[in-house]
Formats: C-alpha cells, sequence, structure tokens
C-alpha cells in the first residue's frame, strides 16, 4: 500500500509538469485580432512589396512538414509549381481578415506565401495572419505550425513576439507537445523576450531540465522569474515535485513547502489542489493521519464539482486508518455515484470488504470482494489470456484517464475532430491550401497515432498491474472471510458495545441517501451500521 | 392453532427483512453543516390586504427577529402601515346607491399594525435549479398576536393571528421571506373578522454562526 501510494504520488506529481505548464494563462486567451498588427506591415514604408511573381523562382514555402515529426517517410509527389499572383494579393487577403472573414484569407494568404521567397519583410506577417485565420476557424494545429516556423525562422523580430504569445496561448489546449513545448519554447533562445513572454520561456526550459534531472540548470532558469509572479510560484511547485522523486523520507520542510504552495493565490487552483493533495499524501506516508485529513479538506473545488475519484479513494483510506469506518464507507458510497461509476478503482472494492470484515458484518465482506473479481471478470481474463491488453475496454479507459496517456488521447482527438472542421472549407480554401493542410493532418494524425498507442502500451500495462495486485488482496480477503464466517462463537462470548457515535450535531442537517446523488453531498455521506463483533471472554 | 398460522403467515417476510439487513447492513445520510444559519433578522416587506370587499391595502413592513435555534424564534416586533384603495364595489355602492362613507361596513379599513409572533421551522430542504444550481430553504410556521387601527373613532382592536411561511437563503445575510396569515380580529362585542395578510419580505441576518 504505502509503495503504491508513494508511486502514485511520484507519478502524479511527474504528470503535474506539463498540466501544470499548460494552466500558465490564468484563462485560455481568445484568439483576438492584434490591434496594432495590420500597422505593423503597412507601417514599414521601407519595405519591399511582397515579393512579384517574377522572384517566384526562389524556392516556394513548402507545405509545412508535421513539424517535428518522423512519419513523412513516404514518397510524395513533387508540389505542384507555385502559381504566380499578384502583390495586391497579400494586401487583400489582409483585408478580409481584417474584416472579421478569416475563411476567405486563408486561401490568398496561403497562395502569397506560396508564390514569395521567405526574404520577403512580408513573409512571417504572411505566415502569422494565415496562423491566425486558421486558429479562429477551429484548426489550431495547422495554425501552430505556421506560429512555430516564425519561432523557429525568426525572419522578422516585429513577428516572433507575437507568434510566441499566440502559441502560449494554444499551449491550454491539447497541442503537439514535441513541436511547441519542446521545439519552440525549451529549445529556442529566447531570453530577448519581453517580460510575460519571456518568464514562461524560462519556466518552460527550466521544466525541460527538471525532467532531465538536472535541477542545477533548472534553478537558473527559474532564478530569471520575477520573485511573486505567477511562474515563480509554478516553478518552485515543479521543483518539490521534482524532489519528491529523489527523496526516501519527505521532510517536514518539504510538506511545509507544499503546504504553503496549497494557500498561494498566484497558482491555478488546479495546482493549489495538488500541492494540497501532495501534503496529504505526505502526510499519509508518515502516517499523521489527522494532517492528511487536514490537507484534503484544503482541496477547493468549484461548485457541484464533483471532484476526482482518487482523492475520494485516498480520503477513505485516511479514515479507515483513523478507525472511522462509517465515514470511509460512506466516502465510499460517494465513489459509487454516476460521476465515478466508469472510474478505475479496484482498492475499493477491497476498502470496502475490510471495513465490512472489521465491523464483523462477513457475508457483505464477502460480496464486496466478489464484486472486485466480477465487475472486472472480462479484463483480468484478458490478462490471464496474454491478449492485447489495450483492447480491453476498462483498462484502456483507466489508461487514458490521466498522464501522457490521457494527454496523447486528447491531442489525437484534437486533430481527428480538426480533420473532420477542414473538409467543411474545402470550398473556400481552395485546392492548394486544402490538399496542404489534409496532408499535414495526415501526417500529424499519424504520428499523434503513434506516439498515442506506444503510451497506451505501457500505460495499460501499469493497470493491469494495478488491478491484479487488487485481485489478489481480494482473494486472500475472501478465504479469511470464509474462515470468520463459519467461526464458532465461544461460550460466554458477548456482543461488543457500540461506541458511542454522534451522528448528527446540532448545526448539521441530515438527508437521508436513497440513491439520488447530489454533487453537493457527496463528500458528506455517513453510513450508520452497527458492529456485530462479539468479545471472547476467557 | 390460530398463533402457528399467524407465524407461518409472518415467517417468511421476517427472514426477508433479517436477509436484507445481512446483506445491506446499515443507513446512508448525507450529513451536512447547515449552510444557513438565522440569528438576528431584520425584515423589510411589502405586502397586501386582499379579502375586504370594499378595499385594498397595500403595506410595507418592518419586523426584527431572534432566533434562539435553527427551528425556533420569536418575532419580537412587527408593524406595517397600509395603503389602502377602495375597490371598485364600494365606489359603486357610494355613487349609484348612496352609501355613505362611514357606513360600518367600511370601518374596517386596516391603518396600520403592530404585532408579535412566535416562529417554528420545521422544514429545511434545498432544491435544484436546471441541475446546475442548489438553493436552500426552509418553510415556517407562526402565531401571535397583534393591533389593529382600524379607520374609526377608537379603532384600536386585538387579534390573534396563524400562518405560515417560506424562506428562500440567497447567501449568510439575505434571504428572501414569504408569509401567509391569517389574522382573527376582535371588530365589535360580538364581532370578529379575519384579515388575511400576504407579505413578500427581504431579510437581512445579522450575527449568524457558521
Amino acid at each position: 500500500m504505502l509503495r503504491s501510494r508513494l508511486a502514485a504520488l511520484s507519478s502524479a506529481a511527474l504528470l503535474l509538469l506539463p498540466v501544470a505548464s499548460r494552466a500558465a494563462g490564468n484563462s485560455p486567451a481568445p484568439a483576438k485580432p492584434p490591434a496594432a498588427t495590420p500597422a505593423a506591415p503597412a507601417a514599414n514604408p521601407g519595405a519591399p512589396a511582397p515579393a512579384p511573381a517574377a522572384n517566384a523562382g526562389t524556392p516556394p514555402a513548402a507545405p509545412a512538414p508535421a513539424e517535428g515529426q518522423a512519419a513523412a517517410t513516404k514518397a510524395e509527389e513533387p508540389p505542384p509549381p507555385p502559381e504566380k499572383v499578384d502583390p495586391k494579393l497579400f494586401d487583400e487577403a489582409l483585408s478580409k481578415y481584417f474584416d472579421g472573414n478569416p475563411r476567405a484569407a486563408a486561401g490568398p494568404l496561403f497562395a502569397w506565401l506560396s508564390a514569395t521567397p521567405k526574404t520577403d519583410d512580408n513573409y512571417a506577417w504572411g505566415q502569422y495572419f494565415l496562423a491566425r485565420s486558421l486558429i479562429d476557424l477551429g484548426l489550431t494545429h495547422a495554425g501552430a505550425v505556421y506560429l512555430a516556423r516564425i519561432a523557429r525562422e525568426r525572419t522578422n523580430p516585429n513577428v516572433l513576439p507575437r507568434a510566441l504569445e499566440a502559441l502560449k496561448d494554444l499551449t491550454d489546449r491539447p497541442h503537439d507537445e514535441v513541436m511547441i513545448d519542446e521545439q519552440v519554447f525549451a529549445a529556442l533562445d529566447l531570453g530577448f523576450l519581453e517580460q510575460e513572454a519571456g518568464a514562461y520561456v524560462h519556466y518552460q526550459q527550466g521544466l525541460v531540465d527538471l525532467r532531465v534531472g538536472n535541477e542545477r540548470w533548472a534553478n537558473t532558469h527559474f532564478a530569471k522569474l520575477e520573485e511573486g509572479s505567477a511562474e515563480a510560484s509554478r516553478a518552485k511547485f515543479a521543483l518539490l515535485v521534482t524532489r519528491l522523486k529523489t527523496v526516501k523520507e519527505p521532510s517536514e520542510e518539504l510538506i511545509t513547502d507544499f503546504l504553503s504552495l496549497s494557500k498561494d493565490e498566484k497558482l491555478t487552483r488546479e495546482a493549489r489542489n495538488e500541492a494540497a493533495l501532495a501534503v496529504a499524501r505526505l502526510r499519509y506516508e508518515r502516517k499523521e493521519f489527522t494532517g492528511a485529513l487536514e490537507a484534503y479538506a484544503l482541496v477547493q473545488l468549484p461548485e457541484l464539482d464533483p471532484g476526482r475519484a482518487t482523492l475520494y479513494l485516498e480520503e477513505a483510506w485516511t479514515r479507515y486508518k483513523l478507525g472511522e469506518l462509517r465515514a470511509s464507507l460512506g466516502i465510499l458510497t460517494t465513489l459509487d455515484a454516476p460521476s465515478f461509476r466508469d472510474e478505475f478503482l479496484p482498492e475499493k472494492y477491497l476498502l470496502r470488504a475490510l471495513i465490512f470484515r472489521d465491523l464483523c458484518h462477513y457475508l457483505p465482506a464477502k460480496r464486496a470482494a466478489k464484486e472486485l473479481t466480477r465487475r472486472f471478470a472480462d479484463s483480468l481474463d484478458a490478462i490471464a489470456e496474454r491478449d492485447d491488453l489495450a483492447q480491453d475496454l476498462r483498462l484502456r479507459r483507466a489508461a487514458e484517464a490521466h498522464g501522457s496517456t490521457r494527454r496523447a488521447s486528447r491531442y489525437k482527438e484534437l486533430l481527428e475532430l480538426e480533420s473532420e472542421r477542414l473538409g467543411r472549407y474545402a470550398g473556400s480554401f481552395g485546392d492548394r491550401l486544402q490538399s496542404h493542410l489534409t496532408k499535414l493532418y495526415a501526417l500529424s494524425l499519424g504520428e499523434a497515432e503513434r506516439v498515442y498507442q506506444a503510451r497506451l502500451t505501457e500505460a495499460v500495462r501499469q493497470e493491469a498491474d494495478t488491478l491484479l495486485r487488487a485481485a489478489e488482496q481480494v482473494r486472500l480477503m475472501e478465504y479469511e472471510v470464509g474462515l470468520k464466517l463459519y467461526e464458532r462463537v465461544k461460550k460466554g462470548s458477548k456482543v461488543v458495545l457500540p461506541a458511542e457515535e454522534v451522528l448528527l450535531k446540532p448545526e448539521q442537517v441530515a438527508f437521508q441517501f436513497e440513491g439520488e446523488y447530489w454533487n453537493d453531498e457527496l463528500k458528506s455521506y455517513r453510513v450508520r451500521i452497527e458492529s456485530r463483533c462479539i468479545e471472547e471472554t476467557p | 392453532m390460530r398463533y402457528a398460522l399467524l407465524l407461518l403467515l409472518l415467517a417468511p417476510g421476517l427472514a426477508l427483512a433479517q436477509a436484507e439487513a445481512l446483506e445491506n447492513p446499515g443507513t446512508t445520510s448525507a450529513v451536512q453543516d447547515r449552510l444557513y444559519r438565522m440569528n438576528h433578522e431584520l425584515s423589510l416587506g411589502l405586502g397586501v390586504l386582499p379579502a375586504d370587499a370594499f378595499y385594498k391595502g397595500y403595506y410595507a413592513g418592518v419586523s426584527y427577529t431572534y432566533h434562539f435555534t435553527d427551528h425556533f424564534a420569536w418575532q419580537v416586533g412587527r408593524g406595517a402601515y397600509s395603503y389602502n384603495v377602495k375597490t371598485g364595489l364600494r365606489r359603486q355602492l357610494e355613487r349609484d346607491f348612496g352609501v355613505a362613507p362611514t357606513a360600518s361596513a367600511f370601518e374596517d379599513e386596516v391603518e396600520w399594525m403592530v404585532g408579535s409572533d412566535i416562529m417554528f421551522s420545521p422544514f429545511y430542504g434545498k432544491t435544484a435549479i436546471l441541475n446546475s444550481k442548489v438553493i436552500h430553504f426552509e418553510a415556517f410556521l407562526l402565531g401571535g398576536a397583534t393591533i389593529f387601527k382600524l379607520n374609526r373613532d377608537g379603532g384600536f382592536r386585538p387579534g390573534a393571528n396563524v400562518g405560515l411561511g417560506l424562506r428562500v437563503f440567497k447567501s449568510d445575510t439575505v434571504s428572501f421571506r414569504l408569509d401567509v396569515a391569517n389574522n382573527v380580529v376582535f371588530a365589535g362585542a360580538s364581532r370578529i373578522i379575519n384579515i388575511p395578510t400576504i407579505q413578500l419580505a427581504t431579510a437581512l441576518n445579522f450575527g449568524a454562526t457558521e
């Protein structure tokens, strides 16, 4: 149990790093047309006009490959020669964009980019507005590809901060982590950036250093963050999480640091909750169960939010350890709510069986134990038969529910959705842009699928391990309960008097549970059940 | 023989109940801290005296209530002043049939009233609005005494009232209250009249503990 908890803590902590980084913006910024931007190309009268068609001999803007991905191996047909375009096309396309018609702007911008050399002063602006148009149309991945190209090519210093800002906003949703996080924010020298974007870059680069185990380098980046800023708080959180991996016995100081972060308003609520959970888990490991419960109480949820199943299960274990069997059983009732019905929580059945056993309700204990093998019969069979575990619905759902597999799954879903969406614009984009984007999405989807499958294979194996461990303990429990069930009661034994239990204080109100779950009650279920244990007196 | 038959009839039911208790032991309740607790309550309300055929009274009222517990409270004082509007019937009687405005039937108009009540709130609950919000409410019974000033010389008349009410909580400090009561007023030596009141009020709560 201890080991599994520690493992869960570490993995949750590791998984949190990218999560915390994605939560950088307090709210995802809508794609806003930058008011100053239209002036930018125009305000540069010295800049040469977009290259005439005669210059089209320069290498055209090659169809953007799926950046950072290795799937484009098959031979492709050579792209058709770029069409000659009127230099005015760029201005017309921009005009359409600022008139609120990105659909009409995208095709001309792509045509202009295809026929213009990369050395053109407006080339980066063209890429930027094509990206913004695509993002406005819901094709965020395609937009991100162009923004990432701007960041890597860095041909126009006026465009670069805007492109990075737009990219930063895209990290709030499922995105290509390799292309954006690793190849842009973590890899490029972007120290010249202004305060906010620069802080984000330092934070990202520090995170990458932490992930590869180089805390000293990470500290170099984190030291550049302004003291008291949101990024500084997140960086501190990331550092603490990383230290958790290395220490065997977490110190009180580490717990105190997490505790202070759990109350740091500069962090997102999700990050604060993770810090509170870290405190609770560390205290649990140190057997400070009351302190763990206090930390669980620090977790704040939006109104009527059902919360997270793992949080309830951990609290149930804590209360069980404290001897609060009825409260623990109440929390297990919570875990039967429809919101958590699909959660993969084999330990839930084990804990319920343990509680019933401790209260000497042996039949329910046996039934609770059997429930696990009954409910997960298909998955257990698949494991026994050495089937492809990724095909098992329960295991796959469990694997997809958290961590990097979840991110890969969500990214794949996003690509599928946007690929479908792309079909809607076939008439507006023109053949060249349409076929280019179709190819782009096909390649990205192929790579996303590959990454997803690789992560899924590993994740389902871990979930299968969890299930097998729980099933093994449940079998032991069944055996133990079976023995108890037919144990002879010695002469002179008497029923243990139940401890005085105050179920309802004057300031409390009770709503009898009759199978209808209310989200505001999920934390409040209590079970009134008598112990049937007997005391064997000599 | 009769007892044996009775036992035979009851046995399966008892066995079934016992089996159920063995398989699903315990009862589950959602135990929550009461979200809203009243203490010193000041209400400001608007009401109507709807029953009299010769006038309708529209009144503004104020009251102070002290809540001893979540269930019992004393509405220490309440007072209301009524603005009365003649009904069409009265105007017709005066215009077409020459009924004097001082006729005894017209002398039951309430000018103002003061009173005090005991409140008992046995119901506390919550309800979901479109599955996206939960509101809490309580229902209460009240009973007390009222002094009415009627529109006549020496028009002070005592009355007893019973009613019921509903309170919807908005926050710790603000709630909305609907009171419906009937006042039995001793209008004369051998005359009793009923004066129903309906009032909607905003209640401000002070000094509530969490």
